[in-house]
């Protein structure tokens, strides 16, 4: 062993035995063994005489990347040179002197790499350079197996790595690959074929290796080679005889089922491909699927009938002719049957393949009516095959019930794949709505005659089917329970199902019934049957908690779809339901719900309890009595708690905090049942009884202030009393926004003074900080970005609901706000490439999301305002900044459409007309100098810039209006800053820009026009506000209709409104669509040689 | 099979390839495993590393040695070298970002270059994140290859062990292997959120109850 050899091994070497330094020296070695002018030559002599895989490997792997990166600059000879030890290496592995080694002989990986070696030399040089390379190449196939092995592995990686189209290709290497194809084509394909049929006739029965090798090569090509050289007299006999005759190894007969799969899936017309079919005589496969129910030989077989057959099918769709049409639909009733076989008898991957066909074939059916015998009969047996496939095994049975790890595996497994099957059911049920339903009566009812131990599954089979049928009814015919329905529904809801203790039967029983619970609806005779289901021990009182869940969700459902229906039941459903009641405020209960995952965590109870007893229907007595016995032991029981926590402090604290979630839950859920208008209006009582819980609640926020769950569960509460109590919320509201953000504040402070003490952590940060950002945010982060959100999210419900009645609470938050923000947001955007999508960017990301909509809310809710009062004044700068980077260059569109619309409001509400005092000095000149600049033009301008997106166009209207708005609030001061400096340095034309003054105008004056109309009609006596007539633009003044001018008087709209519903027409579509043009003119004519930032 | 220069244990071990584009968590899910963390951070990985898992089977104790393969083309080192000898792989994409489930089907030849027949996973990592681009049904090439494929999220340790619970059964061919006690996993980052997927249920539910539209595309997609 040499340096060379010892180097490369030691780099391959893993094993953590190395030593460091010595393995960096052995890898620096490699290394600059590869900038070596003779690197080429070391290579091929090396590959050829040593005797490690690694050194080989190493060795074409250098040579194939030197074939990439610097073979082109070499010279002739030793280009030459390359080439004829490549093909020698690949052709009899004899070259050189001292190698006495067959190359051939190796493992796989290596003659793979060679192959792809000699593919990186085709793909350079084929067929201009080095026309020969195939001809050549084929002169050697009678040197034996390991060379003709040699030339698929070639063929292969032609395929692979040039032409086939499973792998994303640029452009260039598309055209590649059909210059290689074309010269291949003309060239040598048919003596390569040729040479295969030799082969394959010569060797089937003394090497079926290398036979399906090469079998695997044909496959590969057939799509792009003249069908004549294979679809003919002498192949398809040698195939045929392959695959129906016992002896051949099954992987050789599946190679060649495989290419006969090839054949028939060509793209021909269908005229020639409906010939082609017939002439294959594909029922002499027929008799072999029967026969090798178990062979791996069966998959190929399965995927080849159902190619075959939904190449019939596509060719029935597409012919015209009924007599030829006959044909096809013909051979496709024949081929059917052994369809039908397969899936039920053989165990195979290609479920998948037949399903998707069956779904075709069922497809085709839906424009005939009535169905042929035929077909009546095939979707019988379709149904069959569905019922006989979704059928668990008994195997599993007790798995399944508890469940255990792997009955949860099984039946997940099962979900996945039954989806396929169940969507053919839908379509089956469309097609033959009379045969679908009969066969499920007929299934449900035999399960439920015979119900034993014996059949859970069959009963479970039967119950998905109904469940799934379902969903291909129309919400009318379950009303009317059009069809069968009538007799199932009443059939499932009065079974009674021996084996309902098991999980997975009560599961199935009850998606079934909450499925058809809109029948009911209309059939309320059904009522006390439905709610028996739920509240007897087949629902919510079953033994096996995962049901009882499940129950009270689904419950929770049929009640909100028949609660007016129920009125008369609730004393009867409110007494069965005491129990699970009681539940919520048991601890064990608790810890045990939130320790399993899963969605049923009870609160479905309340909220269905919450809908009943929520309604107007109710007597104003009951329904204070009802929640009242609701929430009176349940405030009671967190007041408790939180007393107790209070005073000590123990380890049992998870377990309080998990009953307090639970009680927070619950109580939530129960409320979502009372609209604003009872709890406000008509019953002010239970008003109260909701601000009195909140008040509790509220406490939860002292006392535990850094619990998230809780935290998350409170903030949940005031969202959903915001909405349920309207402006009377109001009083409550200091105290728990102040608590929420005061939070972060303390938690700020905690994880500060860590970071300070563990000094080596944030060193950590630093040297590890290769994207250049997370260190430093990190260390910089004094809240959970989360935390931010959620808060923000409320702030922003707030808004909307209130408008500016929350002027003054939001003016005492925003700058805790902003202070926050700004202190983790990055100001000049995130990175981007790998690794940018880091947990901690994307928190951040969001987190700048919901800040932009926050700020959007603001100012489109009149209370901008709040950015300029005393305390917000110093983030003004750095909030317009931010706005300004934004809206130029963030990545999100909508995001940057979100900021132009906030400037535009902002320029509304804070710039008067000239020669009034400014409200913010310099902002006026910030909008012309800067904003108007970088956003309305630079950021336009740049080819980023994508006018054919739409959400892109959408932008780019709003920067026009903004231009538009700024003509209005500035005049000529605007127009001739933006014209004369900014459309100079563009290098704007004269006459483009004259075009755009006039095209700004023209919008402006339109608006003033009708405007001035107004006044001068004298309709305007009581809008002092309007603007003085302008006596420039009278030819502008076109009437209004006039049923608008009295629209906009009577209701006295505001200003701005009146303007906004003027310039709505069609001109600032005119503007647009000239400014979009003069972008693109710009742009074209700078040719993306100038550079504004 | 042992490995050359593979430090031994007298169970049986296994090289186990693992391959993605880079920043599609490779790293993160192997991290996962006993002595992990979760790394908020991003780090390209620099060549490859190796991690001795160990999983105990019902038929004993087993070890993958997992080559943490790097993504990114620049930091490659040998590249396919590394693949000499895999006994089974999981290719990686992220099904938040698009591109790195279009590269799947390159990995996987490259792959399959040096390593032929080996059983191999295809997952789909940070399905807890809300915004995918990559939806579960878009998700076809395992069918063209017969893979097995696997929706995980490192971070919340969802699914962690389904890939190598496939892998154990295909090589030692016993397709009633399980694992008997769980491998210590760093605790989840994300709790599921209750609220949200109540919410998600309700649509799901809501969805489901909408008669479908009257074509039979589902499958086609």
């Amino acid at each position: 062993m040499d340096d060379l050899e010892k180097a490369i091994i030691i780099s391959f070497d893993e094993s953590g035995t190395i030593d460091h330094e010595l393995k960096s020296r052995a890898v620096s070695y490699c290394q600059q063994l590869k900038e070596s002018p003779s690197i080429c030559r070391v290579c091929v002599e090396r590959v050829l005489c040593t005797k490690f895989v690694q050194v080989q490997f190493w060795c074409l792997q250098t040579l194939q990347e030197f074939l990439h990166l610097r073979y082109s600059s070499r010279s002739p000879e030793e280009k030459l040179y390359v080439r004829e030890s490549v093909m020698s290496m690949a052709c009899d592995g004899r070259i050189g002197e001292k190698g006495s080694i067959r190359f051939l002989d190796g493992p796989s990986f290596i003659k793979n790499k060679l192959a792809q070696v000699l593919v990186t030399l085709i793909y350079f040089e084929y067929p201009m350079i080095w026309s020969s390379v195939f001809v050549d190449f084929l002169q050697h196939l009678n040197k034996g197996a390991a060379v003709i092995d040699m030339f698929c592995r070639v063929l292969n990686a032609l395929d692979d790595e040039v032409i086939s189209l499973d792998y994303p290709r640029n452009a260039e290497e598309v055209v590649v690959a059909g210059r290689i194809k074309d010269g291949m084509r003309q060239q040598c394909i048919p003596q390569i074929v040729r040479g295969w049929y030799d082969i394959v006739s010569l060797y089937k029965n003394s090497d079926p290796d290398v036979c399906t090798s090469v079998l695997d090569s044909l496959r590969r090509c057939i799509s792009w080679i003249d069908i004549g050289l294979i679809a003919n007299n002498a192949f398809v006999p040698m195939l045929f005889e392959l695959v129906l005759v016992e002896g051949p190894p099954e992987q050789l007969r599946g190679a060649a089922a495989n290419c006969v799969l090839a054949i028939v899936s060509k793209r021909m017309d269908p005229q020639s491909k409906l010939s082609m079919l017939q002439s294959l005589q594909m029922s002499r496969v027929f008799s072999v699927v029967a026969g090798n129910g178990d062979s791996e030989l069966i998959s190929s077989l399965a995927a080849l009938l159902t190619g075959y057959a939904a190449e019939l099918l596509d060719c029935s769709k597409r012919l015209d002719s009924e007599e030829i049409k006959g044909i096809s639909t013909e051979l496709l009733d024949e081929v059917l049957p052994s369809v039908f076989y397969v899936m039920q008898n053989c165990e195979m991957d290609a479920t998948f393949n037949i399903v998707q066909f069956l779904s075709g074939y069922v497809a085709t059916m839906k424009s005939l009516s009535p169905l042929r015998e035929k077909q009546v009969l095939h979707i019988g047996q379709i149904l069959e095959v569905i019922r006989s496939q979704i059928c668990y095994d008994p195997v599993y049975r007790n798995s399944l019930n508890v469940p255990d790890k792997i009955g949860k595996e099984e039946e997940y497994r099962m979900e996945e794949f039954r989806k396929d099957f169940l969507v053919l059911l839908r379509s089956v049920g469309r097609v033959a709505p009379d045969v679908t339903q009969l066969y499920i009566r007929n299934s449900l009812a035999s399960a439920l005659v015979s119900s034993s131990e014996r059949n859970i599954e069959e009963v479970e089979a039967a119950l998905s089917l109904f469940h799934a049928l379902g969903e291909s009814i129309s919400e009318e015919a379950m009303k009317t329970g059009s069809g069968m329905l009538r007799e199932l529904v009443p059939m499932l809801l009065s079974a009674r199902i021996n084996c309902h203790s098991h999980r997975l039967v009560a599961l199935a029983y009850l998606e079934t019934v909450t499925r058809y619970v809109k029948f009911v609806q209309e059939n309320t005779n059904y009522i006390p049957l439905v709610l028996a289901v739920f509240l007897d021990e087949r629902g919510i009182h079953h033994p096996n908690i995962y049901v009882s869940r499940r129950a009270s969700y689904l419950f929770m459902r049929v009640v909100k779809l028949l609660k007016a229906k129920l009125v008369p039941y609730i004393q009867k459903i409110l007494q069965s339901l005491q129990d699970k009641v009681g539940q919520c405020m048991n601890s064990d209960w608790s810890v045990k719900v939130q320790k399993s995952s899963g969605t049923e965590d009870g609160s479905h109870i309340f909220e269905a309890i919450g809908l009943l007893i929520g309604m107007e229907e109710v007597s104003p007595e009951k329904q204070s009595e009802y929640l009242s016995s609701l929430l009176t032991p349940l405030c009671h029981q967190v007041k408790e708690l939180l007393l107790d926590a209070k005073v000590q402090n123990q380890d049992d604290s998870f377990e309080k905090i998990a009953v307090i979630q639970q009680i927070v839950m619950a109580i939530n859920a129960l409320s979502k049942g009372f609209s604003e208008r009872l709890v406000t209006a008509s019953r002010p009582t239970i008003g109260v009884m909701f601000k009195q819980t909140l008040d509790i609640l509220l406490q939860i926020l002292e006392v535990f202030p850094k619990v998230e769950l809780l935290r998350n569960k409170v903030t949940s509460f005031i969202h959903r009393m915001v909405d349920t109590l309207g402006a009377s919320v109001f009083p409550y509201l200091p105290k728990a926004l102040g608590q929420l953000i005061a939070d972060s504040e303390n938690t700020a402070e905690l994880s500060h003074d860590c970071s300070l003490r563990s000094f080596s952590k944030s060193y950590r940060f630093r040297t590890h900080d290769l994207l250049n950002m997370s260190g430093k945010r990190l260390r910089g982060l004094s809240f959970k970005p989360k935390e931010m959100v959620s808060f923000l999210v409320l702030i922003n419900q707030l808004i909307c609901k209130f408008n500016s009645l929350v002027g003054n609470i939001l003016e005492e938050l925003f700058p805790a706000i902003a202070s926050r923000v700004f202190h983790v947001l990055p100001r000049d955007g995130f990175p981007s490439g790998p690794g940018s999508n880091t947990e901690e960017i994307r928190e951040l990301q969001e987190l700048q999301k919901t800040f932009y909509t926050f700020l959007h809310v603001v100012t489109t809710h009149d209370l901008s305002s709040v950015f300029l009062s005393l305390k917000s004044r110093v983030y003004l700068d750095p909030l317009i900044q931010l706005l300004l980077h934004t809206s130029c260059s963030h990545k999100d569109i909508l995001v940057r459409k979100a900021c132009v619309q906030i400037f535009i409001r902002l320029i509304k509400d804070w710039c008067a007309r000239p020669n009034v005092e400014e409200k913010v000095p310099g902002f006026q000149n910030f909008i012309i100098e800067t904003f108007a600049i970088n956003c309305c033009l630079y950021s336009v301008l740049d080819k980023s810039f994508e006018f054919r997106d739409a959400n892109t166009l959408v932008l780019f209207g709003e920067i026009v209006v903004a231009q538009k708005v700024m003509y209005e609030k500035f005049g000529d001061e605007f127009l001739v800053h933006f014209v004369s400096k900014a459309f100079q340095t563009a290098q704007c034309p004269q006459e483009l820009a004259e075009q755009y003054c006039q095209k700004l105008q023209i919008v402006h004056c339109l608006v003033y026009g009708y405007l001035n109309f107004i006044r001068l009609s004298g309709i305007s006596r009581g809008l002092p506000w309007l603007p003085k007539p302008q006596k420039t633009f009278p030819m502008l003044m076109k009437p209004l209709p006039a049923f608008n001018i009295a629209y906009l008087f009577r209701l006295e709209i505001r200003r701005d409104e009146i303007v906004l519903l003027l310039s709505k027409g069609s001109d600032i579509k005119a503007l647009k669509v000239f400014y979009q043009s003069l972008i693109e003119n710009l742009r074209h004519q700078q040719n993306g040689s100038l550079v504004f930032r | 099979m042992a490995l050359p220069n593979q430090q031994t244990v007298d169970y049986p071990s296994f090289k186990l390839v693992i391959v993605g584009d880079g920043g599609t968590g490779k790293t993160t899910f192997v991290k996962r495993h006993l002595t992990g963390e979760f790394e908020k951070k991003y780090e390209p990985t620099i060549g490859v590393e190796v991690h001795p898992l160990d999983f105990f089977t019902n038929c004993g104790k087993i070890r993958f040695y997992c080559w943490d393969t790097a993504g990114q083309e620049k930091f490659g080192g040998l590249r396919d070298g590394y693949y000499i000898h895999g006994q089974c792989a999981i290719i990686m994409f992220d099904v938040t970002a698009r591109l790195t489930y279009k590269n799947v089907p390159t990995w996987h030849r490259d792959l399959c270059r040096v390593c032929e027949n080996i059983p191999i996973v295809l997952c789909g990592n940070k399905v807890d994140v809300k915004n995918r681009q990559v939806k579960a049904k878009q998700v076809t090439f395992h069918r063209k290859k017969n893979l097995q494929y696997y929706e995980i999220s490192a971070k919340s340790n969802y699914n962690f062990e389904k890939p190598f619970l496939y892998l154990a059964r295909k090589l030692a061919g016993d397709p009633n292997l399980h694992f008997v006690e769980s491998p210590a996993l760093a605790p989840p980052e994300v709790q599921i959120d209750m609220a949200a997927q109540q919410q998600h249920e309700a649509e799901l539910a809501a969805a489901a109850a909408q008669p479908l539209p009257d074509d039979d595309d589902e499958l086609n997609d």
